[in-house]
């Protein structure tokens, strides 16, 4: 779906690298995208509608390089979802949304009915005759996804889809980004700050920051990686001398009767019971302490503190 | 709690639209519908065209009709004539036509910035030469619709009632066309580019009024101080009343062929670079 090789941008020729040597291959599916702000993620996102156009290195997305002659192809292809309220206010959904399908290639009659189609797939219904001025938040967020979605993009650039709603508005907001993938094949890129929304939907991961990636891969492949915390459980309990070689392991965090929390060193557990077996102790379990994805986050971003 | 539908149908055919300039064009057309503001320029213009058809029909009498031959020297004195009369045809209220642009222009790309939808407009297949286009294409087809009927109504009664030899001339369109195509330019450059400069449609319409009214003021305080009557070039009201006259070969135009040329060239060139400048995509904040 994406790939880059030392991609770098600039925003002038002079200016400091924004994005720098970026590798990096997606596959199709449900990407989130994670950094603190000025990490470069809305520059990989321009860069990724072809607004932007690399100072060093290649990438393609969907096929297709990333260079200004092919920009405006590519964007017919792609569907953009924006962070604010990009809105015609003096506009219904219908009239703004079969706009948007006419602007991406759509002939007026086809861009009408794919206007209603695509505005009852997001479940707005009889509202869609009214101007958005008077809509509530979901339903501009709702009305956003159905600009993206009009004219059938290969691939949504989601930002922050989430922004503003209630929990039960967020819920269906992340139910729809699932169906727009499972049902219509639609590959996601989702950028949020929220991270409980990109663990709910996302099954790759790129994290961004000073531009650069920190980490990159899928949910789970990633979680595995960064997760080197455990638990370990001895038979006996440990004496003085055993407690202080504890930390050829790595770092002891938490020890409470018999259980010791470390961030290993190794991402591999079963060093830990070689270690065991040198040193005369009798380890009984190793359970890995699964962690949140903003202990992930936070690790990637300060991999010298830990989470 | 919304329906929502089981799932999207095909994908339609994305090669059978539009180019993007008619469609933002369009769009264009269709706010200013939703306006109506054409109501009361509607009703002004309308006025002005029917006094000029029927100031045809009156010369037309005044030649024809014996009645009225007492009345012909003194309707000679207080009406225009000749090559003066061809001209005034596409002047029915020039500030009248620079109002209706400030009104619309003003906040043709002042909206989108308010409502923040250009850089959104990038994300699609849309080139920044594509958005100015569509944006000076339509404040330009604006005056030329408008001053059209202008044109072409008092030529054809005149044509209707007298032949080759009515009051307006037959070749008159083709004299008042490319003056009415280049003043239109000049009123549509201007308003773009001043509408980039604001952030809203109604700052838009006072920086269309300022900047009219301003080069006006300039123009008229240099020429006072100087008196060099070129310098008028800069004053854009002047200027788009200039070319009908220039065209049509007025004994005493307002302004010279050399410096109508050379203003209509500069503020042309001036508020289409700040428009393009003002809307390129670096603009566009995503």
């Amino acid at each position: 779906m994406i790939a880059f090789e030392n991609l770098e941008v600039r925003y002038a020729a002079t200016s400091a690298p924004a994005l720098k040597g970026l590798t990096l291959s997606l596959d199709r599916g449900i990407v989130g995208l994670l950094g603190p702000n000025g990490a470069g993620k809305s520059t990989l996102l321009k860069t990724l509608l072809g607004l932007l156009a690399p100072s060093m290195g290649s990438g393609t997305v969907l096929g297709v390089a990333l260079d200004a002659a092919e920009s405006a192809k590519l964007r017919a292809r792609i569907g953009y979802m924006p962070e604010y309220d990009a809105l015609i206010e003096d506009a219904s959904a219908y009239e703004q949304v079969a706009f948007w399908g006419e602007l991406s290639g759509l002939a007026p009659e086809a861009a009408r009915d794919r206007a209603h189609e695509v505005l009852y797939f997001v479940g707005l219904d009889e509202s869609r005759y009214r101007p958005v001025s008077g809509y509530s938040t979901g339903m501009r967020q709702r009305v956003k996804l159905a600009q993206a979605l009009v004219h059938s993009p290969e691939l949504i650039f989601l930002d922050e889809p989430t922004n503003g709603l209630d929990p039960d508005g967020r819920r269906r907001m992340l139910d729809l980004v699932l169906r727009v993938h499972a049902e219509l094949g639609t590959g996601v890129i989702l950028a949020s700050h929220l991270l409980g929304d990109v663990e709910r939907v996302a099954d790759q991961l790129v994290i961004l920051d000073q531009g650069q990636i920190k980490a990159a891969g899928s949910m789970a492949g990633l979680r595995k990686a960064l997760a080197k915390r455990v638990e370990l459980r001895f038979l006996d309990p440990l004496d003085a001398a055993q407690e202080a070689a504890l930390s050829e392991l790595g770092a002891v965090l938490e020890a409470r009767n018999g259980l010791y929390d470390l961030e290993l060193t190794e991402a591999d557990p079963r060093g830990a019971f070689r270690w065991a077996e040198g040193q005369g102790a009798t380890l009984v379990q190793v359970t890995p302490r699964h962690d949140r994805l903003d202990e992930v986050l936070l690790r990637a971003l300060h991999p010298q503190t830990g989470a | 709690m919304p329906i929502y539908a089981p799932t999207l149908p095909p994908a339609p055919d994305l090669h059978l639209g539009q180019p993007p300039v008619l469609v933002l064009m369009r769009f264009d057309f269709t706010r200013l519908w939703r306006q109506k503001i054409g109501r009361f320029f509607g009703f002004a213009f309308l006025m002005l065209l029917l006094w000029k058809v029927a100031r045809i029909y009156v010369d037309h009498l005044l030649h024809t009709n014996e009645a009225f031959k007492p009345m012909q020297d003194f309707a000679k004195t207080i009406l225009t004539q000749g090559a003066d009369f061809q001209a005034d045809l596409l002047n029915p209220a020039s500030y009248l036509l620079w109002f209706l642009v400030a009104l619309v222009g003003g906040g043709l790309v002042a909206r989108d910035t308010l409502y923040r939808v250009r850089p959104l407009m990038y994300a699609h297949p849309v080139a920044p030469k594509d958005y100015l286009l569509a944006k000076l294409g339509f404040a330009s087809l604006l005056p030329f619709t408008i001053l059209l009927p202008f044109a072409i109504l008092p030529w054809l009664m005149s044509l209707l009632l007298a032949g080759f030899h009515g009051p307006v001339w037959a070749t008159a369109p083709l004299r008042l066309l490319p003056a009415m195509a280049i003043a239109s330019a000049l009123m549509g450059s201007l308003a773009v580019g001043a509408s980039s400069m604001a952030a809203t449609p109604r700052a838009g319409i006072g920086w269309v009024l300022g900047l009219v009214l301003g080069a006006s003021t300039l123009a008229s305080m240099i020429h006072g101080l100087t008196g060099i009557a070129a310098v008028d070039a800069l004053n854009p009201i002047m200027l788009a009343e200039a070319w009908p006259q220039l065209f049509v070969g007025v004994e005493r135009p307002m302004v010279a062929w050399l410096p109508a040329f050379l203003g209509t060239a500069l503020h042309i060139a001036l508020w289409t670079f700040v428009a393009a400048k003002r809307t390129r995509p670096s603009e566009a904040v995503i």
